[in-house]
């Protein structure tokens, strides 16, 4: 089961951080966290996930920021972005169309809708 | 006066008239008698000499004699004297000083000439004026005689009788007319003063004139037709002297109105211009000049498109007018950074109809939103953070219990503290949506109090266990000061107890790690009073006033990053105020807060019943 696909989990809030690690690390995914947007910008530059699990509202850096920076970032090395978002609001539409390679999730979501996503990316991927 | 004037001056024509035509008669009177004289005097002289010489010797003379001698004294003869060829008397019918008064040229120039001739001259002496008639008398070829005749001619006086008469009659009938044409005017002008006097009694003081006091026919007639005509503009007068009080009424009533209507665009809270058909501004309000920072006459009457540099809204003005005009209102929202840095306005467009004209104008309405947006972003932000709150601990509880579900937590104490996780996310959903429902009856004013005897020490005690958890975590010390005796209150426990706990959660939470609060229960007078006091990050002067406004958060990192609603204080506030109590606040930025919660005693609040 074990691979060498990285997760990162941003998310102020800790109990859905350790429900994301424990999911993942159950599948055999690497899984690093952080605690605030600015937390996770760096680790994304410093250790490479291949898949970002992010929350939107957040302190520091909130999660439409740390988007638009990881796009950036992707035009050197392409990952996946899941964005865990409550509700996306019209004026929302334009901006996610700009981003690639990102999947919005609203909450409250099943772990598996979030799996699945992660495993089209790297099934897509081949 | 002036009639009389006008008759006296027609009859001193009139005597002038009639002595230059007395003075034309005796000329030609005068001339008549010359005339006559003339024929009378050839005609004489003519058959005079007509007869032989031999006729006036001897006998035959005395015939000629007795029928000139006739004409001597009817028809002014003077003499008659026939002479022969050498210029001797034959015959001479006159007296004899009147033949030596005839001038010696006379005779010389009548015995001379050939033909008939006629002289006038001066009888030397008498001063009568004679003419002489003289013709030779021929015989056989030969001049043989000549006849003279001298007749007077009487000078005809100026004022002879009948010239006297003839002028005395022609007076008289001038006279007569004179004094018939006075009259006449005189009874011509009678009604013309009665209508003066009418007309004047009219103008003065509308005195009552009878219409009937005139003679049909002529002036009266007429004068008739102009009373009636005059009582028509006397009563049209009447009526436009009234429509000129109504209308100085009205106008007064409109000037008013329309000071009223300036005076209420200058003190609404909106920005009006006005412009016309052409698009010049016609007015504008205080509210407009303040937004421009223009006076009045910089504005008025120029073109809106140099008083209003706008892009955005002459944008919007041509993209309407293009449009139908009639289509109704029409709005954008539009900014002046440089104006009105930071506000927003709502500029709206609407069209001024004419009775007939169709538009005559616009209406261009600035109407600042700047609260409503801010109110609109609060809402907005309310209801994401709001939206965000409640489904993290649904994300919390939904995907923990699909970990447990799924079996994927093997160990039994982990799959006890996932329990313990959404027990406690579970509480967290409650408690934040009772905030809700409570902030949202409050604020429909159904919220029911459950009011009873709390004494406060164990009010004290509950609040302050719900937060030493939290403050624990942080290395926070809670002091508590209480007093030897511990007063009850007259409250709704549960709600009390939500009031001093936000303000004590909110101490804990914007304290940095290994701070210090003080908790304190003190009386006064009638009150209790709760006091927290922390050396945490303190409150901005920008955000003090706001902290009790429902959904106010402030834009500090260090409270941003912490989870909250802003519904927190403004529900202890209106906790507070429904127990009949007062809150009070005071901190600076990083020197920490205070806040203090006064509530009447249980006593005091009963003896109030």
């Amino acid at each position: 089961m074990e691979n060498n696909k990285r997760v990162l989990v941003i998310d102020d809030e800790p109990h859905i951080r350790r429900v994301l690690e424990l999911k993942f690390k159950n599948q055999g995914y690497q899984v690093i966290t952080a605690t605030n947007g600015e937390e996770g910008l760096d680790l994304i530059k410093s250790q490479q996930p291949d898949v970002v699990i992010t929350d939107i509202m957040m302190p520091k850096l909130d999660g439409r920021a740390l988007c638009e920076r990881a796009n950036e970032l992707k035009k050197k090395r392409p990952f996946l972005t899941i964005v865990m978002t409550c509700r996306i609001s019209p004026t929302e539409q334009d901006w996610i169309g700009q981003l690639t390679d990102t999947v919005f999730v609203e909450k409250p979501f099943s772990l598996q809708t979030i799996l699945k996503c992660v495993d089209q990316y790297f099934g897509n991927q081949g | 006066m002036k009639v009389q004037r006008i008759t006296i001056a027609t009859l001193v024509i009139f005597v002038i008239g009639i002595g230059i035509f007395a003075q034309t008669l005796h000329q030609q009177e005068q001339r008549s008698k010359s005339q006559d004289l003339q024929h009378k005097g050839n005609y004489l002289v003519s058959l005079v000499a007509l007869h032989p010489m031999e006729n006036f010797l001897g006998n035959k003379r005395d015939y000629i004699v007795k029928t000139l001698a006739e004409y001597v004294t009817s028809d002014g003869l003077i003499y008659c004297i026939v002479q022969d060829q050498t210029g001797s008397p034959l015959l001479s019918l006159a007296h004899r000083d009147v033949v030596a008064k005839i001038p010696t040229e006379v005779e010389q120039r009548s015995l001379y000439v050939n033909g008939l001739i006629q002289q006038t001259y001066k009888m030397v002496g008498t001063g009568h004026t004679i003419n002489e008639f003289a013709k030779p008398i021929f015989e056989g070829g030969q001049r043989s005689g000549t006849v003279r005749m001298g007749f007077d001619l009487p000078p005809i006086s100026m004022f002879s009788l009948e010239r006297i008469k003839l002028m005395a009659i022609m007076a008289f009938f001038a006279f007569s007319m004179a004094v018939l044409v006075y009259y006449g005017v005189t009874l011509a002008l009678r009604p013309l003063h009665a209508v003066n006097q009418n007309f004047r009694n009219i103008c003065i003081d509308s005195v009552s004139v009878s219409p009937g006091s005139f003679k049909n026919g002529g002036v009266g007639e007429i004068i008739k037709g102009l009373e009636q005509s005059v009582f028509q503009l006397k009563d049209r007068y009447e009526k436009i002297q009234a429509e000129n009080i109504d209308l100085t009424t009205k106008y007064g009533v409109i000037s008013f109105e329309k000071h009223n209507v300036f005076n209420l665009l200058d003190s609404i809270n909106y920005g009006i211009i006005v412009t016309d058909i052409q698009d010049n501004i016609t007015h504008i309000n205080s509210y407009m000049l303040n937004l421009l920072d223009k006076k009045k006459d910089e504005v008025i009457d120029h073109p809106l498109g140099d008083i209003l540099v706008h892009d955005q809204i002459t944008a919007f003005l041509l993209q309407q007018g293009a449009l139908k005009q009639s289509s109704g209102d029409s709005s954008i929202e539009a900014t002046f950074p440089e104006l009105a840095s930071g506000e927003s306005f709502l500029v709206s467009l609407s069209y001024l109809s004419g009775r007939k004209e169709g538009v005559i104008g616009k209406v261009i309405s600035f109407k600042n939103i700047t609260s409503e947006k801010s109110a609109e972003n609060a809402k907005h932000e309310f209801i994401t953070r709001i939206t965000h709150e409640l489904l993290t601990p649904l994300t919390t509880i939904n995907s923990y219990n699909e970990m447990l579900m799924d079996e994927e937590i093997d160990n039994i104490e982990m799959q006890k503290e996932f329990y313990n996780t959404i027990n406690e996310e579970t509480s967290r959903l409650t408690s934040l949506v009772k905030n809700l429902l409570n902030i949202s009856k409050i604020e429909m004013g159904s919220l029911a109090l459950h009011k009873g005897l709390v004494k406060s020490d164990w009010l004290f005690d509950d609040c302050l266990t719900t937060v030493e958890g939290a403050a624990q975590k942080k290395n926070i010390t809670i002091e508590r000061n209480l007093p030897d005796s511990f007063p009850s209150l007259f409250a709704d426990k549960e709600l009390l107890k939500v009031a001093i706990i936000n303000i004590l959660g909110n101490a804990v939470k914007y304290t940095p790690e290994d701070g210090h609060i003080q908790f304190m229960l003190t009386e006064q007078d009638d009150f209790i009073i709760f006091e927290v006091i922390d050396d945490g990050y303190g409150i901005s002067k920008k955000d003090l006033p706001h902290v009790f406004d429902k959904f106010y958060r402030s834009t500090d990192p260090r409270v941003t990053e912490q989870t909250g609603s802003g519904l927190g204080l403004a529900l202890t506030s209106e906790i507070v105020r429904l127990h009949g109590g007062e809150i009070e606040i005071n901190s600076k930025p990083d020197e920490g807060s205070h806040f203090k919660i006064r509530l009447p005693k249980e006593e005091y609040y009963l003896g109030k019943q």
